[in-house]
């Protein structure tokens, strides 16, 4: 378990020193430099750096910064979680910068995509798919992604290091940050009395105030996950005992209470189908637009970073095993890297894309952003986060889940 | 019946009885009774993520089966089929007045219009139909607000949204419509006469109903049962759109299975027995209605005791007020009209506020944002493209009508080229002009539901063809050739038919990797097979199952319905059997193929189920994207994409209804026709 926990620290900004030299190598000027000639090489006249700064509609940020755009062709499908780029980066834009036509589907869980990809035995026909960090392990060893050309990806200077060179792709050799986030609750202050902050009392006024009226995230160890910090438990546990306490509480105790299972719960806050529901923060950001835009009040509406622990992931491009056109999968994320492109799709979907210096570029093109609060986290709050680990347990978190819904459903 | 030179001549060629039906038998093995074999092997296999394949088949038990049997699970089947059986009631309940009044109260011209009223809504994609439940069953939506002003409910608004209650409503207005069609058909068939002589005879209206229309009807109530309760005893959508966790439906578990948990002998096992339930309550159901009129024989002295009363009641009040009579019938009339009003309104409703819904300026499709806006239109008429399209699409289509006209009034051309000529039209204004400037792309080139709409076409346009000839062909094979093979051969077919497609989308989904590396047929469905990729061959097969089987069916009955001196005549004036096929037996079962085609175009232009786990990033349809979307926000220009799919189909169904019409069918046999009866 202590391996995970330094994992965590990465993430925190203390640890950015400790990992500096380590990764030395993709660091400073020489790379930066090196990059810049790959760019004219690649003899694009749309490859300078001023088209990538119009492109995304902004202001240029100041600082060091690598904005190669290479031109590509053809159509690139992209296989990823609903919502989750702003139209226009996969759409107008995409076509315009780069000269590629996107489609975009989606899907639920990581199994759904690994399921997809494995079943379509590499034709599936998609070329960026978007997996969460602890998943990419079993998917390089199932040959369901392909490496990525980092020739091409010129712009990954762009990343912080903490967002580079996770546990589970240390060289990313494989996959590169998209963003990260957490997970946490929405309750309506109107419906619910109780001041909530932290993860017991959720699971309380789920089965009490809220009961019949609440939503969890549709996804086994995110839903089995509130139970474990609430109790003080790592939510990567793989003790027996442990697992049948959760077990015994969300199927015998909770399950009756949940009104729905949906892992994008904003729309349906909006409309008004819950009192309380447990959401990624990026999405309960929304929420408070689509609450305004349904007439609805946005104040009554208080978030609650899960506490005393709640989970950290990280979503990252990659490319699939067989991809009929890798070479504009490579330009599209390269693109997608660069810090003004990465702030618009930051603006569009509310979770930390992992720029690095992102307080000064956020304060320099994207000034005005509100509820940032709900997607930047100091290190206090980092620190409690913590990133999911695949072990054999996950099964038995997949039956948990499965239970609850067969026992939900009364 | 004699024996003809025809059958002699039959009888010398050594071809196998089963002949015509060999290509349907390949097809079922390969794509139908293989997978499902392996779907029976998986179920007693045991769960492995370490594979590619989740299941690890050395060890075979029956610990699947055990979990089913779980209270838990065991909860969940018996909640689906209670739903669907609730729902299947409700459709005959709802749906029958509606059929009465369509098919005996109303004058030819109306009888049409009610039926397309019943019809169209059917062809708006099904998805798209159940999000819009969540407009006005939305606890903050405008029609809560309102009643909660009004007082009519509590201050928390409707609290529908995300019960079983939701999911019981959205059910019965999906399938409302196949049920009232077949209802119709058959009540429309009974002969006038026979209700006159049960009214001569004495019986009142209600008698009459009871006694001789309803045991009438029974064909048409048994086909709308059929329609109905087996789609729904595997409808995941409904439950997933609106369901929540309490209106979680079996369909959906076992999708999850497959996908989320990776727990493939856990779905295995559900989905075999899920066809274990379906077929038991259609037994049980089979059973009953078998029972009960033998009943009802039984006790007939004592019915017929009771109808006397009745009659000398009846007749001693018809004589003192005849008149009063008369404005009871009248009065029942009116409440027919409208009930059927209420019905019709009833399944606009959602149609209309998807509509509405696409003017939304807001961001998100079901939340009305109270202002109305053309921006996600805008994107569609952007510029000249679509305009020039349509106006191509519109010159194209008149020559060919123009053109039909003309050869109409020439006695020398053949009758089939003056009927098809429009049709020709419509087909080469949409292929040639689609090849030739690739329209399709410009015209839905807009966030990414062009393609999708594009490939629903494609998908649904294949998988009609395949499930046409193939279909076809077995059905004349079992009309014109029975023998030994019919009954396995229909037993397939009725398997084919009860089995829910989440059933048949797990099976081919798991089936097509093991099939890859087999060459000719797995690189057909690994790289494509000419401009087609492979995940369109794939939606193709997945598609044609249950539309093929459906043609099997439509062609055998409307062969049966004719019997084989027009084919023997042929063939004692020497025609070969291939040519007896082509002059006589094709153009006696085209009206038939018309029928089957249309009903599989829509029934695969709408498939959800199959093809979101069939599909691939080339092969996406529109059912599937809007699927995938789901999942989070439905952005509006979703109901805008929904509303251009329900005019092409709406298109090319009026022109199809157009055709039957110049062919002299009423309004009755084009509602014949479009059910497939």
């Amino acid at each position: 378990m202590s391996n995970e926990k330094k994992q965590l620290k990465m993430l925190a900004p203390e640890g950015f020193r400790e990992k500096l030299s380590r990764r030395a190598f993709l660091q400073g000027g020489t790379a930066v430099a090196g990059f810049a000639l790959i760019a004219v090489a690649c003899g694009s006249s749309d490859g300078d750096s001023a088209e990538g700064g119009e492109a995304s509609g902004e202001g240029l940020a100041t600082g060091d910064w690598s904005r190669v755009i290479n031109q590509s062709s053809g159509t690139l499908a992209m296989y990823t979680w609903g919502d989750y780029n702003d139209p226009d980066l996969v759409g107008e834009l995409a076509a315009s910068t780069l000269n590629v036509t996107m489609k975009v589907d989606y899907y639920a869980s990581n199994e759904d995509l690994i399921t997809k990809l494995a079943t379509s035995g590499g034709s599936s026909g998609f070329d960026i798919v978007v997996p969460t960090g602890p998943y990419i392990p079993q998917m390089i060893e199932k040959g369901l992604i392909q490496k990525l050309d980092k020739s091409l990806i010129p712009n990954m200077a762009n990343v912080d290091q903490n967002y580079l060179a996770q546990a589970w792709d240390p060289t990313n050799e494989y996959s590169v940050c998209k963003d990260w986030g957490t997970v946490g609750y929405l309750y309506d202050s109107t419906k619910i009395s109780k001041e909530m902050t932290n993860w017991q009392d959720f699971l309380d006024v789920c089965m009490g105030e809220a009961s019949g009226n609440c939503a969890v995230i549709d996804g086994a160890p995110n839903y089995c996950g509130p139970w474990f910090w609430a109790n003080g438990i790592d939510w990567n546990t793989e003790k027996p005992e442990d697992l049948d306490a959760c077990e015994k509480f969300l199927v015998d105790e909770f399950a009756q209470h949940i009104k729905a299972f949906d892992s994008y719960p904003s729309a349906k806050i909006a409309e008004g189908a819950f009192s309380i529901a447990m959401a990624w923060n990026g999405d309960a950001r929304q929420a408070y637009t689509r609450i305004e835009e349904a007439g609805g009040n946005p104040d009554d509406w208080k978030w609650v970073l899960g506490a005393p622990e709640t989970e950290l992931w990280m979503d990252n491009y990659c490319i699939a095993a067989g991809a009929p056109n890798a070479e504009a999968a490579n330009a599209w994320i390269n693109w997608d890297l660069i810090p003004e492109v990465s702030i618009k799709d930051l603006s569009y979907h509310g979770y930390h894309t992992g720029m690095k210096n992102m307080s000064t570029l956020i304060s320099e093109v994207a000034p005005d952003l509100t509820r940032a609060d709900m997607i930047f986290f100091g290190n206090e709050q980092v620190s409690t986060m913590r990133t999911q680990v695949i072990t054999p347990a996950l099964d038995r978190l997949i039956d948990i889940l499965n239970k609850s819904k067969a026992k939900a459903g009364g | 019946m004699t024996v003809s030179v025809a059958a002699k001549f039959r009888n010398k060629v050594r071809a196998p009885k089963y002949l015509l039906a060999i290509p349907a038998i390949i097809w079922y093995l390969v794509f139908f009774a293989a997978p499902i074999a392996f779907i029976v092997l998986y179920s007693f296999g045991t769960k492995d993520t370490t594979k590619l394949l989740p299941v690890d088949l050395s060890n075979l038990s029956s610990n699947s089966y055990s979990s089913v049997f779980d209270e838990t699970f065991f909860k969940v089947f018996k909640a689906t089929l209670r739903i669907s059986i609730v729902a299947t009631a409700m459709c005959v309940v709802i749906g029958l007045p509606v059929a009465y009044f369509a098919a005996f109260k109303v004058p030819e011209k109306w009888k049409a219009i009610i039926l397309a009223a019943v019809v169209v809504p059917s062809f708006t994609s099904f998805l798209i139909r159940t999000v819009a439940w969540r407009i006005p069953l939305a606890p903050n939506g405008t029609l809560s607000k309102w009643l909660v002003e009004t007082g009519y409910i509590g201050s928390n608004g409707i609290q529908i949204l995300e019960t079983a209650t939701a999911v019981q409503i959205a059910i019965v207005y999906n399938y409302l419509g196949f049920m009232i069609l077949p209802l119709f058909v058959a009540l429309d068939r009974i002969d006038v006469r026979m209700r006159e002589a049960s009214k001569d005879l004495g019986a009142g209206r209600i008698a009459t109903f009871f006694g001789v229309t309803l045991p009438l009807a029974g064909p048409g109530i048994i086909a709308g049962v059929l329609l109905t309760f087996i789609p729904m005893c595997g409808d995941y959508v409904t439950a997933t759109v609106l369901g929540g966790a309490k209106g979680n439906m079996i369909g959906s578990m076992i999708a999850s299975q497959f996908s989320g948990a990776q727990n493939w002998p856990l779905g295995s096992a559900m989905a075999i027995l899920m066809i274990g339930a379906v077929l038991s309550t259609l037994i049980i159901g089979a059973a009953i209605f078998w029972v009960l009129p033998r009943i009802a024989v039984l006790a007939s002295p004592l019915v017929q005791q009771i109808r006397r009363k009745i009659y000398e009641h009846a007749a001693n009040q018809a004589r003192s007020e005849k008149l009063q009579t008369r404005v009871k019938r009248e009065v029942l009339s009116k409440l027919l009209a409208i009930w059927t009003v209420l019905v019709l309104v009833f399944l606009f409703v959602p149609i209309l506020l998807v509509i509405l819904h696409s003017f939304n300026a807001g961001s998100s499709f079901t939340i009305w944002s109270g202002s109305t806006s053309i921006k996600w239109w805008g994107e569609l008429f952007d510029g000249a493209e679509t305009f020039g399209v349509l106006i191509r699409f519109a010159i194209l289509i008149g020559i060919g009508v123009l053109a039909q006209n003309y050869a109409k009034r020439r006695p020398n051309v053949a009758r089939s080229l003056k009927t098809w000529l429009a049709t020709g039209a419509f087909v080469v204004a949409l292929v040639v002009n689609g090849l030739i400037t690739n329209w399709y792309r410009t015209i839905f080139d807009f966030a990414g539901i062009g393609d999708a709409i594009r490939n629903s076409f494609i998908a649904a346009f294949g998988a009609t063809i395949i499930a046409v000839i193939i279909g076809g062909m077995s059905g004349v094979a079992l009309a014109r050739r029975p023998g030994g093979w019919t009954k396995f051969f229909m037993a397939t077919v009725f398997l084919i038919l009860v089995t829910p497609e989440i059933m048949d989308a797990i099976a081919l989904v798991t089936w097509f990797p093991r099939i890859k590396d087999v060459p000719l047929v797995g690189t057909i469905f690994s790289t494509g097979w000419g401009p087609f990729n492979g995940g369109i061959n794939k939606l193709w097969v997945g598609q044609s199952l249950y539309a093929s089987a459906v043609v099997t069916l439509i062609v055998r009955a409307r062969l049966a319905g004719l019997d084989e001196s027009l084919e023997e005549a042929a063939g004692d004036l020497g025609a070969p059997p291939a040519r007896t096929f082509r002059q006589i037996t094709l153009p006696l079962i085209a009206s038939a193929m018309v029928a089957g085609g249309l009903l599989s175009f829509a029934l695969c232009l709408d498939n959800a189920v199959i093809s979101t786990l069939i599909s691939e990033a080339g092969s996406t349809t529109f059912p599937v994207a809007l699927l995938g979307a789901t999942k989070s926000t439905i952005k509006p220009f979703w109901g805008v994409g929904a509303v251009l799919l329900f005019a092409v189909t709406l298109g090319a169904l009026w022109f199809l209804a157009v055709l039957l019409r110049r062919g002299g069918d009423s309004a009755s046999k084009i509602a014949a026709t479009f059910t497939g009866s």
